[in-house]
C-alpha cells in the first residue's frame, strides 16, 4: 500500500504569545513508524493535532498523499486518533465505543459486527464487547481506544502518548503490541512521546522536536549514534558532552583541545573551528589503567561505581575538570572498579564526535545518569 | 460534674463541644419546621397548642382544608403551575448558556458571562421592582400568571448555567474531539456524545429551578394580579400573622414542603443512578448537590 | 475546523432573554428614578432618553438620607440589623462548618443531609414555623414560663427587634453554613497536621492557620448573605408587623406597593443597588488582599 504519506510544509501554528510549532518541514513516508519525540512544550502535540485537524494551522501546508488537508475538517480526514486519556465514551460499551466511527459512515449492521468483533480479536479483547470503559483496565481501555480507531481503517494513526498512564511492565508489553499492530496492518503511525527509549524501540524513524522546531529527523540507530545538534545528543540517553575549542580537520579527524589535552574526534563536524562540544556515549569510553598512553587519554579519577544488574557504570572525573560516564557490560570478565582510583579515561577517535555549538553558546547541561529503566517524569503539555 | 467536664476536654476524639454545638444548631434548625408540620395535624383551630391528631385541615374540614378550600387549592395549583412552566422554559435557555459560554471564543462571551452572573447578586426585591415597572411601562405585559413566569425564569437561568457550566468542565472536550476524529460532524458529536454525559446534570438542574420556583416570594408577589395569582408563599405571608388563622395553612406549608423533598430525593436517586458510569460523580454526588445551592 | 456561530448560537437565546429581561428592567428603574410623575394620575413617567432625566426626586430622597430623617433612621436600623444577624450566623454557622468539615467522619453523611434539607423548605415556611412558636400561647412562652424565666407570656411577635434580628439568623445562617463548608473542606488536612506537629496547640492551630485560610471563605459567605439580607422586608412583615422594625427593604416595598410613589421607590432602589456595588467591589479588594496576605503569613 503506498498510501498514507504525511507531509508536513513549513507548518507554523501559534497560540497568542507563543509559537507552539515553527515553521517545521516533515515527510512521513506510508506504512513507516514515525515518532515524534520531545521534552513537554516542544510542539509534538500541537503537530499532532494539526494533523488531525483539530487545529487551525496559521501558515504551512498538511499534505496526506500530496492532498491538502487544510480545508477538510477532523470527521473526513482519513485520520485517526488515539487519545492520551483514550476518551471512550463512558455511556457505551466497548462494541457501541468501537462501532461508533463505523456507523457515522452509514456502514451496514451486519459489517459493522464482523468487523467490530475481528478488530475486537485482534487486540486481544475479545468477549470484551459489553463491558463498560469503567470496568476496563488501563491496559484494556488503551486496546479499546486503538481498537476504535484501527476499524475505521484510516490511512494514518495517531497517537498522544497512549502508554503514558500505565506500568512500566505494562508499556512494555503494549509497545511490542502497538509494533506488531504496526507492522501487521501497515498503516503508518504518527507517535508522539517524551520518553526516548519508546521511541528508539519501537520507530522507524524518529524527529526530535524542541522549542517549536524539528533538531534532526533519523533511523534511532543513527539518531543515537550519530546526533547532529548537542539537543538531540543529550536528550536521548547519556551524551558526555564536553566543551571543547575545534580547530579544523587534520587527517580525515578533528584537532581540538580539551583544558590541556589534544583529542582527535573523528565523527561529525571535523572541519568544524571555534568553541563547540564533542560528544561520546558511555560504552565507547574505555577506561585503563594509569600508565597505559596513546593518542585521546586523558587522566582522571573514578568518583562513582554504580551497581545496574546487567551493567556498571563509572563516573570519572578528568583531570580537566569534565565527568565522564562509562558503561560496562558485565560479562564475567572481572573488573574490579574501586572509587577513588586513578585512571587514564581513552576516547577513541572513531567514536569521538564534533557537533555544532548548542543554543546558549557553548554551555554543558549537567550529565543525566544512565536510565535504565525509568524515562524522565513529565507532564506533557498540549 | 468533673466527668461532664472530662468527656468535654477529651484531646484525642472528636471535640465534643463542637460536635454538641452542631447537633443543637441541627436540631434548633429543623425542630420548629417538624413542630409547625406536626401543629398541620392539630385537632384544634389553634397552631400554638397541641389538641389532639387529625386531618381536618387536609381534607377533613369541608370548608377551611386544604383540599377543600378554593384558595388553598388554587395558591398550590398555581405553585405548581409556575414552576412547570419555570422549569420547561429555564432549563432549555440555561443549558444552551451554559453550553455557548463554555465553548465561544470570540469576544462576546465576558460580557455575557457577567450578565449571566449579575441575577445571582442582585437582591430579590429589586428585581422584582424593575420587572414590575419594565411591564407595566414599557412591555406592556399584563401582571399575573404570565409575568410572573417571565420573572421566574429570569433568576432560574443563571443557577442551571452554574449547574451545567461546571459539568460540562469537568467533562471537557475530549469526548467530542473523539467523536468528530471518527467521523462525526460537530452537531452529531454534540447530539451522542456531549448530550449524554450532560444528561445528570440537566436533570439536577430541572429539580433546582422546580424548588426555587416553589419557594419564591418576592417576584412572583411584585408580578402577581391578586388572589388567582397567589402561591403558596404569598399565601403563607399574607395569612401568616392572621387572627383567624388556622392550621390549615400550616397544611398547606407542609404540602409543599413533602412535594420538594419528594422532587430532590428523587433527583438524587436519579441523577446517582444515571451518573453511575460517568467519570468523576459517584459518590460525591451528596457534594455535588450541596453544592448545587451556592 | 469549527464554524465560528455554532457554539455562540447556542448561548443566544438564553442572553437574549436576559438583555430583555434583566438588562432592560434595570435600566427602567433608572428611567422612574430620573423621570417625572404624571400630575393628573400619578403615575410614574420614565424618561428613557439620559437627556431627559430630572433628579429631583433624587435629591429629595437624597436629603432623606441626612442624620434625623426617615431614610436615615431606617438605613442606620438594617445596617444595624443586618451586622448583629451577620456576627450571629457566622458565631453558630462557623463552628458547624468547621466541624462538619474537619471532624464528623461517620456522621457526616447525615449531618450534611440534614444542613442541606432547610434550603429545600421553603424560607416563609421556616418564618412561619417560629410565628407558630411566638404566638402568646406558643411553645417558647409556655416553656420559659414553666422554667420559671418568666412569668408573663411576652409578645414576641409585636415588633420587637430581637425577634427580626433572631429571625434573620435562623433564615439566612443555613446559606452561610454551606459554603463556609466548602471552603473548610478543602483545606489539606496535612497543613493543619504540620501545624500540630510544629508544636502548636489545637487552639493555636486554629487562630493562626485556618482561621487565616478561611479568611476568604468567610469573606464569600458573608457577601453571600448580607446582599439579600440588605433587601429583606418579608422577615419583617411577617415577625413583626410594625414600621418600628421596618428595614430599607420595607420602605421600598411601601412605595411600590402602596401604588403612589413608584417614583421614590426607584431612586431607594437605586441608593440601595449603589451601596451594594460599593460593597461588593470591598469585598472583591479586600479577597484580592487576603489571598496576599495569607501567603505571606504562611511563607
Amino acid at each position: 500500500m503506498s498510501t498514507g504519506a504525511v507531509d508536513l510544509v513549513q507548518l507554523r501554528k501559534q497560540f497568542g504569545e507563543v509559537t507552539a510549532v515553527d515553521g517545521i518541514d516533515v515527510s512521513i513516508e506510508a506504512g513507516e513508524f514515525f515518532s515524534l519525540l520531545g521534552p513537554s512544550g516542544c510542539g509534538k502535540t500541537t503537530t499532532l493535532r494539526l494533523i488531525a485537524g483539530f487545529e487551525r494551522p496559521d501558515e504551512g501546508k498538511i499534505l496526506l498523499d500530496d492532498v491538502d488537508m487544510a480545508a477538510t475538517p477532523p470527521h473526513r480526514r482519513k485520520v485517526n486518533t488515539v487519545f492520551q486519556s483514550y476518551a471512550l465514551f463512558p455511556h457505551l460499551d466497548v462494541f457501541d465505543n468501537v462501532a461508533f466511527g463505523l456507523r457515522r459512515a452509514r456502514v451496514k449492521k451486519a459489517a459493522v459486527r464482523t468487523r467490530v468483533l475481528n478488530v475486537l480479536e485482534a487486540v486481544r479483547l475479545g468477549g470484551y464487547e459489553k463491558r463498560k470503559p469503567g470496568q476496563l483496565s488501563g491496559g484494556q481501555q488503551q486496546r479499546v481506544a486503538l481498537a476504535r480507531a484501527l476499524v475505521l481503517e484510516p490511512k494514518v494513526l495517531l497517537l498522544d502518548e497512549p502508554l503514558g498512564a500505565l506500568d512500566a511492565k505494562l508499556r512494555k508489553a503494549l509497545q511490542l503490541e502497538l509494533k506488531g499492530i504496526q507492522e501487521g496492518f501497515g498503516i503508518t503511525f504518527v507517535y508522539v512521546t517524551h520518553d526516548q527509549e519508546e521511541a528508539l524501540t519501537m520507530s522507524d524513524r524518529i524527529a526530535v522536536m524542541s522549542g517549536g522546531h524539528v533538531e534532526q529527523i533519523a533511523s534511532p540507530e543513527q539518531m543515537y549514534e550519530e546526533p547532529e545538534t548537542v539537543f538531540v545528543a543529550d536528550f536521548l540517553g547519556v551524551s558526555n558532552l564536553m566543551k571543547v575549542s575545534a580547530e579544523g580537520a587534520e587527517g580525515g579527524a578533528c584537532r581540538t583541545r580539551l583544558g590541556d589535552f589534544a583529542l582527535r574526534a573523528g565523527c561529525g563536524e571535523i572541519s568544524r573551528q571555534g568553541e563547540t562540544h564533542v560528544v561520546i556515549r558511555p560504552e565507547r569510553v574505555v577506561i585503563e589503567p594509569y600508565e597505559s598512553s596513546g593518542e585521546n587519554r586523558v587522566p582522571g579519577m573514578i568518583e562513582r561505581v554504580v551497581y545496574h544488574g546487567a551493567s556498571d557504570q563509572l563516573v570519572v572525573r578528568l583531570a580537566t575538570g569534565d565527568l565522564v560516564q562509562a558503561l560496562f557490560v558485565r560479562d564475567g570478565t572481572s573488573r574490579d572498579w574501586v572509587q577513588g582510583t586513578a585512571v587514564q579515561v581513552h576516547l577513541p577517535a572513531e567514536a569521538l564526535r564534533v557537533l555544532p555549538p548548542g543554543p546558549a553558546g557553548g554551555d554543558v547541561p549537567t550529565p543525566q545518569d544512565v536510565a535504565l529503566d525509568t524515562p524522565a517524569v513529565e507532564v506533557p503539555a498540549s | 460534674m468533673k466527668r461532664v467536664r472530662d468527656w468535654f476536654a477529651n484531646p484525642w476524639g472528636q471535640p465534643r463541644a463542637l460536635g454538641t454545638i452542631t447537633w443543637l444548631y441541627m436540631a434548633w434548625s429543623i425542630v420548629p419546621v417538624l413542630i409547625a408540620i406536626l401543629f398541620s395535624f392539630n385537632d384544634g383551630r389553634s397552631r400554638s397548642v397541641w389538641q389532639g391528631f387529625s386531618t381536618r385541615w387536609y381534607w377533613g374540614d369541608p370548608n377551611l382544608s386544604v383540599f377543600h378550600d378554593p384558595a388553598a387549592r388554587s395558591a398550590l395549583e398555581q405553585s405548581l403551575r409556575l414552576a412547570g412552566l419555570d422549569m420547561l422554559i429555564a432549563v432549555p435557555l440555561g443549558v444552551g448558556l451554559a453550553i455557548g459560554l463554555t465553548r465561544w471564543r470570540g469576544y462576546g462571551a465576558k460580557p455575557v458571562n457577567y450578565l449571566m452572573l449579575f441575577p445571582l447578586v442582585t437582591p430579590e426585591i429589586v428585581m422584582g421592582v424593575s420587572l414590575l415597572l419594565v411591564f407595566v411601562l414599557l412591555y406592556s405585559i399584563p401582571l399575573g400568571t404570565e409575568a410572573q413566569v417571565l420573572g421566574q425564569v429570569t433568576f432560574s437561568i443563571s443557577y442551571v448555567v452554574i449547574i451545567v457550566r461546571g459539568r460540562l468542565l469537568s467533562i471537557g472536550p475530549e469526548y467530542e474531539e473523539a467523536a468528530r476524529d471518527l467521523g462525526a460532524s460537530q452537531f452529531a458529536a454534540f447530539r451522542l456524545v456531549l448530550v449524554p454525559l450532560l444528561a445528570p446534570a440537566v436533570f439536577a438542574s430541572f429539580i433546582v429551578v422546580f424548588a426555587l420556583s416553589i419557594d419564591d416570594f418576592v417576584v412572583t408577589d411584585y408580578l402577581s394580579a391578586g388572589s388567582p395569582t397567589q402561591t403558596v408563599p404569598i399565601a403563607i405571608y399574607s395569612n401568616a400573622r392572621g387572627g383567624t388563622t388556622t392550621p390549615a395553612l400550616n397544611a398547606l406549608a407542609t404540602v409543599m414542603v413533602v412535594v420538594t423533598l419528594l422532587a430532590v430525593g428523587l433527583a438524587y436517586f436519579v441523577y446517582r443512578w444515571a451518573a453511575r458510569s460517568q467519570p468523576g460523580t459517584s459518590g460525591r454526588a451528596l457534594n455535588e448537590i450541596a453544592a448545587l445551592e451556592v | 475546523m469549527t464554524r465560528r456561530w455554532f457554539w455562540p448560537s447556542f448561548a443566544l437565546p438564553g442572553a437574549v432573554w436576559l438583555v430583555l429581561l434583566f438588562l432592560v428592567p434595570t435600566y427602567a428603574v433608572v428611567a422612574v428614578a430620573f423621570g417625572t410623575v404624571d400630575p393628573i394620575f400619578q403615575n410614574p413617567v420614565p424618561a428613557w432618553n439620559p437627556l431627559d432625566w430630572q433628579f429631583h426626586t433624587m435629591r429629595s430622597v437624597l436629603a432623606e438620607f441626612e442624620p434625623g430623617h426617615t431614610f436615615w433612621t431606617v438605613s442606620v436600623r438594617t445596617l444595624v440589623y443586618v451586622a448583629i444577624s451577620l456576627a450571629g450566623c457566622l458565631l453558630i454557622g462557623y463552628p458547624v462548618a468547621y466541624y462538619l468539615a474537619r471532624h464528623a467522619r461517620r456522621t457526616k453523611g447525615i449531618l450534611l443531609v440534614l444542613l442541606i434539607v432547610p434550603f429545600w423548605v421553603s424560607y416563609l415556611m421556616r418564618m412561619l414555623a417560629w410565628i407558630g412558636l411566638l404566638l402568646p400561647d406558643g411553645l417558647v412562652n409556655r416553656s420559659l414560663i414553666h422554667l420559671g424565666v418568666i412569668s408573663q407570656p411576652v409578645g414576641w411577635l409585636d415588633g420587637r427587634p430581637t425577634s427580626v434580628i433572631l429571625a434573620l439568623i435562623y433564615g439566612y445562617v443555613p446559606y452561610l453554613i454551606l459554603p463556609l463548608y466548602a471552603v473548610l473542606d478543602r483545606i489539606d488536612r496535612s497543613v493543619l497536621e504540620a501545624g500540630r506537629d510544629l508544636g502548636a496547640s489545637p487552639i493555636r492551630t486554629f487562630f493562626h492557620v485556618t482561621l487565616p485560610l478561611s479568611r476568604n471563605g468567610i469573606l464569600a459567605a458573608s457577601v453571600l448573605i448580607t446582599l439579600p439580607m440588605f433587601g429583606d422586608y418579608y422577615t419583617n412583615d411577617v415577625i413583626s408587623g410594625s414600621p418600628h422594625t421596618s428595614m430599607i427593604g420595607n420602605q421600598i416595598n411601601l412605595y411600590f406597593q402602596g401604588g403612589t410613589q413608584k417614583t421614590v421607590g426607584a431612586c431607594l432602589v437605586i441608593v440601595l443597588s449603589v451601596f451594594l456595588a460599593l460593597l461588593m467591589s470591598y469585598y472583591l479588594w479586600a479577597t484580592v488582599r487576603a489571598s496576599a496576605a495569607t501567603k505571606e503569613s504562611l511563607l
